[in-house]
């Protein structure tokens, strides 16, 4: 490095690591292709939902390592300051937050949704503008407006 | 005479917002990983809609995700994590500023990045289309153990996300196009190595948002 002794201020990733990273990256991806083709019959005797678990994490495991070293070796991650390492980590942390939002989608129920779900003529929950009409869940909280007809 | 094997650049100037040349080039870089935050955001609303759905309709989405050849997506991937390499070569590369390895490298990410968009259309968008599987009033669907809405629900996910993902790619192609040009003909605003370094930044996020799409799609686990 001594020809670029006037720009100590950046970091030059070695050839080789690079080179490294692109031959680990192609590893995992060669993993994740196999396992998902030999996974049907290797779990074949393990309880469906084990067998989900354990695909899912495997799948978006390796995914994960790939990310990451793709962040922090040809992204220069590891060698930024800490302000950058924080803004490249806010992204996903953020991510991992959304999933607060996910928990709300799972844990309440959904409603039936007219043209969505199959047999279902009307919402759950009718727009007050609607007229009431046989068949209809009842209604407690909304009064029915009689001078629409 | 412009010459393609040194780059003509200046001194790095440090400009007089910055107390030195390392403040500087850290603000472009901070900038750039603001906007890739806003970019996670985008496309993190993407993968939290697939989520929700294929919690709620996992076998259908079982079923769903053979409508796709893991080998065409297999092959793209491929493509990516060369493109991704060598634009990293590239970063490298002008930090030496041997700028004839620039371009090649630059090139080479240009030449993976037209290939992911020709192979995604010519063995995915169209033959889909041809089949009637775009989600709509036209959709057409033949397939009894998965209903037509559930079908239109996984291929519109499908094409919202890989399409983005592919628009992401085609403006890396114009961008890299660009670049490549201003680097070849020495133009001042090539000052020094950080153009291709926040371009490099931008493709790597492209590379890890079809890293994950990758499995998710094509290799669904059960």
């Amino acid at each position: 490095m001594s020809e670029h002794a006037h720009e100590h201020s950046h970091h030059i990733t070695p050839i080789s690591t690079l080179v490294k990273t692109l031959l680990l990256l192609g590893v995992l991806m060669v993993t994740t292709i196999a396992w998902a083709q030999i996974a049907p019959s290797a779990l074949k005797d393990v309880p469906p939902a084990l067998a989900s678990l354990i695909n899912n994490l495997i799948a978006m495991g390796i995914a994960f390592i790939k990310a990451v070293a793709v962040i922090l070796i040809f992204m220069g991650v590891k060698y930024q300051s800490s302000i950058v390492k924080l803004y490249a980590a806010l992204g996903f942390l953020w991510f991992t937050l959304m999933f607060i939002m996910f928990a709300d989608y799972g844990t309440r129920h959904w409603e039936a949704v007219r043209g969505w779900t199959p047999g279902v003529k009307q919402m759950a929950m009718p727009r007050a503008d609607e007229p009431y009409e046989e068949g209809m869940p009842p209604r407690k909280d909304i009064k029915i407006p009689d001078e629409h007809h | 005479m412009i010459s393609l094997k040194k780059m003509n650049q200046p001194q790095d100037t440090v400009y007089e917002q910055f107390e030195d040349l390392a403040q500087q080039q850290e603000t472009y870089v901070l900038g750039m990983w603001s906007f890739l935050v806003t970019e996670v955001m985008f496309f993190g609303v993407m993968f939290m809609s697939y989520i929700v759905y294929r919690w709620k309709y996992q076998p259908y989405f079982y079923a769903l995700h053979k409508e796709l050849d893991w080998r065409i997506g297999g092959i793209n991937t491929a493509i990516l994590l060369a493109s991704s390499f060598s634009v990293a070569l590239a970063v490298h590369y002008h930090q030496r500023k041997k700028k004839m390895n620039v371009l090649v490298c630059l090139g080479f990410t240009n030449l993976c990045a037209i290939s992911f968009i020709v192979i995604k259309l010519l063995f995915e968008y169209i033959p889909k289309w041809n089949h009637g599987h775009y989600p709509g009033p036209g959709f057409t669907w033949d397939n009894p153990y998965v209903p037509s809405h559930i079908a239109q629900l996984w291929f519109s996910l499908y094409f919202g996300t890989t399409g983005l993902h592919g628009l992401h790619v085609l403006i890396g192609v114009i961008l890299f196009s660009v670049l490549m040009y201003l680097i070849a003909v020495d133009h001042p605003s090539i000052s020094d190595y950080l153009p291709t370094e926040m371009l490099g930044l931008y493709w790597h996020f492209v590379d890890i948002v079809w890293i994950f799409l990758y499995p998710l799609y094509y290799l669904m686990p059960k």
